[in-house]
């Protein structure tokens, strides 16, 4: 038996060394400590990055053609 | 060994190009390396860490072991706001630019005259942005582009409200400003901006929050996103390609993003960078180190988490991994892996001179890594009270953990060494090349800790554990005093060459000079100055608030200055700062600092000094509305 268990050490691959500690599930999905997380609240942030990503690209487009920094995506004209 | 001659002779170019820019106010260099030169003289201070070394060592030695005791406040400005001042001013020509706290107002100073303002740039940014920071409105600093005859010289700062905003260096006026960070989901700013050639580099904050670490590159001239790495996910999020970690495949290459984590857990796995960087042109790599994964509560996400908690190499034009190190696999302690990267050229027990970085982490491990392909050099405890970890295994890199000290559900962890605190936080050390030394300021708090379940909801905190924080078993447990140490360190040959207690953790780190006498600031609002050698204590002032921040010096029209801002605050600070007194509140920081408030009340300031406290006001009447006196007749 390990003598008290994860330490570290035992590989299962290079970089991938976490083992369970005794008594705890491999798996926690489906066990006591399920985190059931909502996708719709795990998707939150990767969208908000599209959206920045989307209106920090406008400005600068924006910023090449007319040479002035207009920050109000709103007030960019297409 | 041709590397070191070449250096040696590099030391006297040194002091022809500090001349020159003297002189000349910016040197025309060659393209791309006009901060390299910069940083050269001793009157720039023009980046975090003042060079790409990040070492915090001035070649400045006007200030000497002998003529210290003389040191006085040469001038002061208040930036009129409260809360932890982090970072240092930089100073580029006879400009001063100093930064402050939320809500991220910048100064520029006029050096020969710094009673005048020169100008102001003080956003607006939505409150809400303080309710979503994890420990106090702090920033860490500024950055400077010299300009290429195009576009002005610029000054880039970030907002907490996750804005990047680059400013004309002259007139304060806004040049261009991007949203890199969403306060709706918990996503804030208070790393210092990074320049390397033409780009910008924005690190992210936000883990306690649940938010996925990211780092962005930025054009500098336009604000055009040129590429953005995560920390974890899909390789091709992370920028690993086929050879990130060829030279230590024991470190793990390919697919672990997804793999170390249990379902989608990632996505909201942490991993922000908001420390410091570093860079080597000849690599063409930056350094830094990835944050702790999310949530605190680690039965919650099992895994080894990668990469989370890792030593980078990336490569500046693509964002591409060279190697990556993981430091603490798992986290079960809010290791936080952001800290400073020093890089330094040494030979190591070989002989073989090497190029390193070495890095106290939060863990309470100092590592030194081949800054060319990631090898192991050293790993040393910051201090012989760490107890997770037994030792750290050099050939596999691997922490050989004590289960004793984990933490877990339905238990309570106790006495573990460091504390989520870590033996060392967000402080910019420095390393003086002389004498092959780290001057490390560090922490000496350790925990009781016991996680518990939560959901994850977007804009809302996402720790799920409970602290209890206290001195280490070098303090004083009963009083809460003795939280801290300033220590000398070999990296070479693994050995603290001297260490000092302090009465509250040394938080915002050092500044080393060529005069033998480096400096620190404290929480109980001293800045002192100990001689490099041995320790000693030789010099200290009482400064207006507690210091978070690192000392920085520069000399202007020949004279040397060493400025430091004050302002208590930051983790340390919260309960002083937001007037809690629950032990286990701000994360468990309330408890530890419980006497904060004895010693020091907040603030908001630089404090300049030099030998005599000679200065630009040494003659009375400069800056004076009018030197003409009217006498009344008789």
């Amino acid at each position: 038996a390990p003598a008290l268990a994860y330490d570290g050490t035992n590989c299962r691959a290079p970089g991938n060394c976490w083992e369970p500690k005794p008594g705890f599930p491999a798996v926690i999905a489906g066990s006591k400590f399920d985190p059931k997380h909502d996708p719709k609240e795990l998707a939150k942030q990767s969208e908000s990055i599209r959206g920045m990503e989307e209106r920090n690209a406008q400005r600068v487009a924006n910023f090449k053609k007319t040479g002035k920094w207009e920050y109000d995506v709103k007030k960019i004209a297409d | 060994m041709t590397r070191l001659t070449s250096s040696v002779s590099a030391l006297s170019l040194v002091v022809a190009l500090g001349a020159m820019v003297g002189a000349a106010g910016i040197t025309p260099a060659a393209a791309n390396d006009k901060l390299v030169e910069l940083s050269k003289s001793t009157d720039n201070w023009p980046m975090t860490g003042k060079n790409y070394n990040a070492n915090n060592y001035s070649e400045a030695k006007e200030i000497t072991k002998e003529n210290v005791k003389q040191l006085r406040p040469a001038w002061s400005f208040s930036t009129g706001v409260l809360s932890g001042h982090e970072g240092t001013p930089l100073v580029i020509g006879n400009r001063m630019y100093v930064h402050t706290s939320f809500p991220n107002i910048t100064y520029a100073l006029d050096l020969d005259d710094p009673g005048h303002i020169v100008w102001m740039h003080k956003p607006k940014q939505p409150a809400t942005a303080r309710a979503v920071a994890c420990c106090d409105v702090v920033n860490r600093g500024l950055a400077y582009w010299p300009g290429d005859g195009k576009v002005p010289a610029l000054i880039l700062k970030t907002q907490l409200d996750g804005n990047v905003v680059a400013l004309n260096a002259e007139t304060g006026e806004e040049y261009w400003k991007v949203e890199n960070s969403d306060i709706k989901v918990g996503s804030t700013l208070t790393i210092a901006p990074y320049v390397v050639k033409d780009e910008v580099i924005i690190g992210s904050s936000g883990a306690e929050l649940g938010v996925r670490g990211y780092v962005t590159a930025y054009d500098v001239k336009t604000g055009e996103q040129k590429w953005r790495r995560y920390a974890t996910g899909s390789d091709e999020d992370i920028g690993i390609g086929d050879d990130f970690n060829k030279d230590n495949p024991q470190y793990g290459q390919k697919g672990l993003g997804l793999s170390t984590w249990e379902g989608d857990a990632w996505k909201i796995g942490g991993g922000t960078n908001w420390g410091w960087y570093a860079y080597d042109p000849d690599t063409n790599l930056i350094y830094y180190g990835s944050g702790n994964p999310a949530p605190w509560n680690e039965t919650m996400r099992p895994g080894d988490n990668k990469w989370t908690m890792t030593i980078w190499g990336r490569d500046v034009d693509t964002g591409m991994a060279k190697f990556g190190y993981q430091k603490t696999p798992h986290d079960e302690w809010d290791y936080a892996g952001v800290n400073v990267m020093m890089l330094s050229e040494q030979k190591d027990r070989t002989g073989k001179l090497r190029k390193l970085l070495t890095h106290p982490d939060r863990n309470g491990i100092v590592y030194t890594l081949d800054r060319t392909n990631g090898d192991l050099v050293s790993a040393d405890k910051i201090d012989d009270t760490v107890n997770w970890v037994k030792q750290v295994d050099l050939k596999t890199g691997l922490p050989q953990r004590d289960p004793e000290f984990g933490t877990r559900m339905d238990h309570k962890g106790r006495d573990i060494c460091p504390s989520a605190m870590g033996y060392h936080n967000q402080g910019h050390d420095s390393y003086d090349p002389t004498r092959q030394t780290f001057f490390m300021g560090v922490n000496h708090i350790c925990m009781d800790w016991e996680p518990f379940m939560l959901p994850y909801r977007a804009g809302q905190f996402f720790v799920g554990a409970t602290l209890n924080m206290y001195p280490g078993p070098k303090g004083d447990r009963q009083n809460y005093l003795g939280l801290g140490q300033v220590k000398a360190y070999d990296a070479i040959n693994n050995k603290f060459k001297w260490e000092v207690m302090e009465r509250f953790a040394a938080w915002g780190g050092t500044l080393a000079t060529a005069g033998g006498v480096m400096f620190y600031g404290t929480l109980d609002g001293f800045i002192k100055a100990r001689d490099s050698d041995t320790g000693e204590l030789l010099w200290k002032f009482k400064l207006p608030s507690g210091v978070i921040g690192h000392p920085m010096t520069f000399t202007h029209n020949g004279t040397q200055y060493v400025a430091i801002l004050y302002g208590v605050g930051g983790w340390a600070g919260v309960g002083l700062v937001f007037d809690l007194n629950d032990p286990t509140a701000g994360l468990g920081a309330v408890g530890a600092f419980k006497n904060l408030q004895h010693y020091t009340q907040m603030g908001g300031g630089v404090m300049v000094f030099s030998l005599d406290g000679k200065g630009p006001y040494s003659d009375p009447n400069v800056g004076e509305y009018s030197t003409k006196v009217i006498r009344a007749a008789n």
